[in-house]
């Protein structure tokens, strides 16, 4: 690591990708949350029962999984993902995935069917409905998108594993911590740690201002 | 009636679960007219909430026809309204932002919708702050800010104080009259839907037993459980025993204890004498209602404006209603002897359950 501009680099692709990654958590776990929450169906309670599960998912098994799957001799390894950028994000999707449906389900869940039944004598229908539900879920689904966030930025070892932490091209605040303190460099890790516990906590504030701006 | 048929319902059913324990509403027709209010009565897990569902297209399992006259919606006012997150203005505004309503015709429906209900002053309030009573008035706010064609109630009257309801009725009354909604209203407050409603129907076990004018269920309501319903308390078992010269049934209620009916039940049927309260006259010599025979009080209830009371009238008991604090409301007491005068016209024969 050298200098403000290389911290200034790791920081900008850990923005790049775990932003990339929770946008497509949200794109994929907010659907995915309110097809569960609305819908009766044999085996829901399964399925709400792995994602529950899934929110405790060790990221190192993650990092496996994905890694086997995209190795040059897995299922997918002709994609050519292995040690990419891509491969961290679909790392750090699966493993916010679950935080994000989990959470937000556990927020449409408590409005409860009356809600519906009493939005709908409204006159509020399709995408409009959709759209007062998000609208009254709104702390929870923040909460979800917190979590969701907080579950990417501090992982290390799924990125490591897939990312292969190389300079320039993958190297991001976990794995470049991480890989200063074994090498005993711990001013360049401590200076990557202050920059990730900044974002960590400029993020998480604003989310947590909104959230309670919107409660208020 | 006042309009023309607003809502027609054919031959509605909802199943839900399985017998013995479960429950069907089965409705073959029901028309609401514009500018009528139709007060639905019943005793609870009659199916009375269910069958508002239905008519307003909520209920998921419900079969069979419901028909608008016209393109204005059908809305229903839930007996716990919920409230979306933000003011008052919001929650007003929100159906017709949900039918895409203009910004500029939304503002001006919805400032008058907050002032018929005289919330005005509540516009910018959060709603999740309101009180039972005023978010009651949010919820009519919101059904009339659409326009409905007709307007369904589930107990609007619930859990308020008597000044909140009368001024709930009378908001109410003022403005289905401006708007000529059909109004189909639940409440298990008889006394309040009685003072809007020109219909009843009763409905008992999923099924309507009686439809028709107020006065007419009131007084000759189809069946003793329907007649409990309505506030008709005496409800004596009897025989027919005879006619008299002018035609009309001697019921034999207790032993030596008659009375007449203008009815056409046969000689020796089995009936249920019904008589609401009110009908039963203490004769202190001066009334033109006959008197059918001297009773003894047993109790007298009063809750400050009305007595009740019990009159062992040979083995049957009888209620009847005086004025609390004046004439016989103030001097009558357990056991004085009263005569009791009753028109044939008020007697009302039911058959037997």
């Amino acid at each position: 690591m050298t200098g403000d501009a290389s911290v200034f680099a790791v920081a900008l692709r850990t923005l790049a990708v775990s932003g990339a990654a929770l946008a497509a958590a949200l794109a994929l776990g907010l659907p995915a949350a309110i097809w569960l929450a609305r819908r009766r169906f044999r085996g829901r309670h399964l399925v709400v029962s792995c994602v529950n599960a899934g929110m405790g998912l060790p990221p190192v098994v993650v990092g496996l999984v994905v890694a086997l799957t995209l190795w040059r001799s897995g299922p997918l390894g002709f994609l050519g993902l292995m040690y990419t950028k891509t491969a961290m994000g679909i790392a750090q999707v699966l493993i916010a995935l679950p935080l994000v449906v989990g959470i937000s389900l556990a927020a449409l869940m408590a409005l409860g069917d009356e809600w519906h039944v009493q939005v709908r004598a409204l006159g509020v229908r399709g995408w409009r409905a959709t759209w007062l539900l998000l609208r009254e879920t709104r702390a929870g689904l923040l909460a979800a998108v917190i979590a969701g966030l907080g579950g990417i930025l501090s992982e290390v070892g799924a990125v490591m594993m897939v990312g292969g932490n190389l300079e320039g091209e993958t190297r991001v605040l976990t794995t470049g911590i991480l890989m200063y303190t074994q090498m005993g460099r711990f001013s360049e890790a401590l200076a990557l740690s202050a920059v990730l516990l900044g974002l960590t906590l400029v993020l998480a504030g604003a989310l947590t201002a909104l959230q309670q701006a919107e409660r208020a | 009636m006042s309009g023309g048929c607003a809502l027609s319902a054919r031959e509605l059913r909802v199943e839900r679960g399985g017998p013995p324990a479960g429950f069907t509403l089965a409705i073959d027709a029901l028309d609401l007219f514009a500018e009528e209010v139709l007060a639905v009565v019943g005793p609870n897990g009659a199916g009375k909430t269910t069958l508002l569902r239905a008519l307003a297209g909520l209920e998921p399992a419900c079969v069979g026809r419901v028909r608008c006259a016209n393109e204005r919606p059908v809305a229903l006012i839930f007996q716990r309204p919920i409230m979306l997150s933000g003011s008052v203005a919001f929650n007003v505004r929100a159906p017709l932002w949900g039918a895409g309503v203009s910004r500029a015709q939304a503002a001006r429906r919805t400032a008058l919708a907050l002032a018929r209900f005289e919330l005005e002053g509540f516009a910018e309030r959060a709603a999740s702050t309101l009180s039972g009573g005023e978010m009651r008035r949010v919820a009519l706010a919101q059904a009339f800010v659409r326009e409905p064609g007709v307007l369904l109630l589930d107990e609007p009257f619930d859990d308020l104080d008597v000044a909140a309801r009368e001024s709930l009725t009378l908001d109410l009354r003022s403005a289905i009259r401006d708007t000529g909604a059909a109004v189909a209203l639940v409440s298990h407050d008889l006394g309040q839907a009685l003072l809007l409603a020109e219909r009843i129907a009763v409905l008992i076990d999923g099924r309507l037993v009686q439809l028709g004018p107020r006065d007419l269920v009131l007084r000759r309501p189809a069946t003793p459980q329907a007649a409990r319903l309505l506030g008709m308390a005496n409800l004596l078992p009897g025989r027919v025993a005879a006619r008299d010269g002018e035609g009309r049934a001697v019921v034999e209620v207790g032993p030596g204890i008659r009375l007449c009916s203008v009815s056409d039940a046969p000689i020796g049927a089995r009936v249920v004498a019904g008589l609401r309260p009110e009908d039963v006259k203490i004769d202190v010599g001066r009334g033109a209602t006959p008197i059918v025979g001297k009773g003894r009080v047993l109790h007298t209830l009063s809750d400050g404006a009305l007595v009740t009371l019990q009159i062992d009238w040979g083995g049957v008991v009888l209620r009847t209603f005086l004025i609390a604090g004046r004439g016989l409301g103030h001097a009558l007491r357990p056991g004085d002897l009263v005569s009791l005068a009753i028109r044939a016209e008020d007697v009302h024969l039911m058959r037997e359950a």
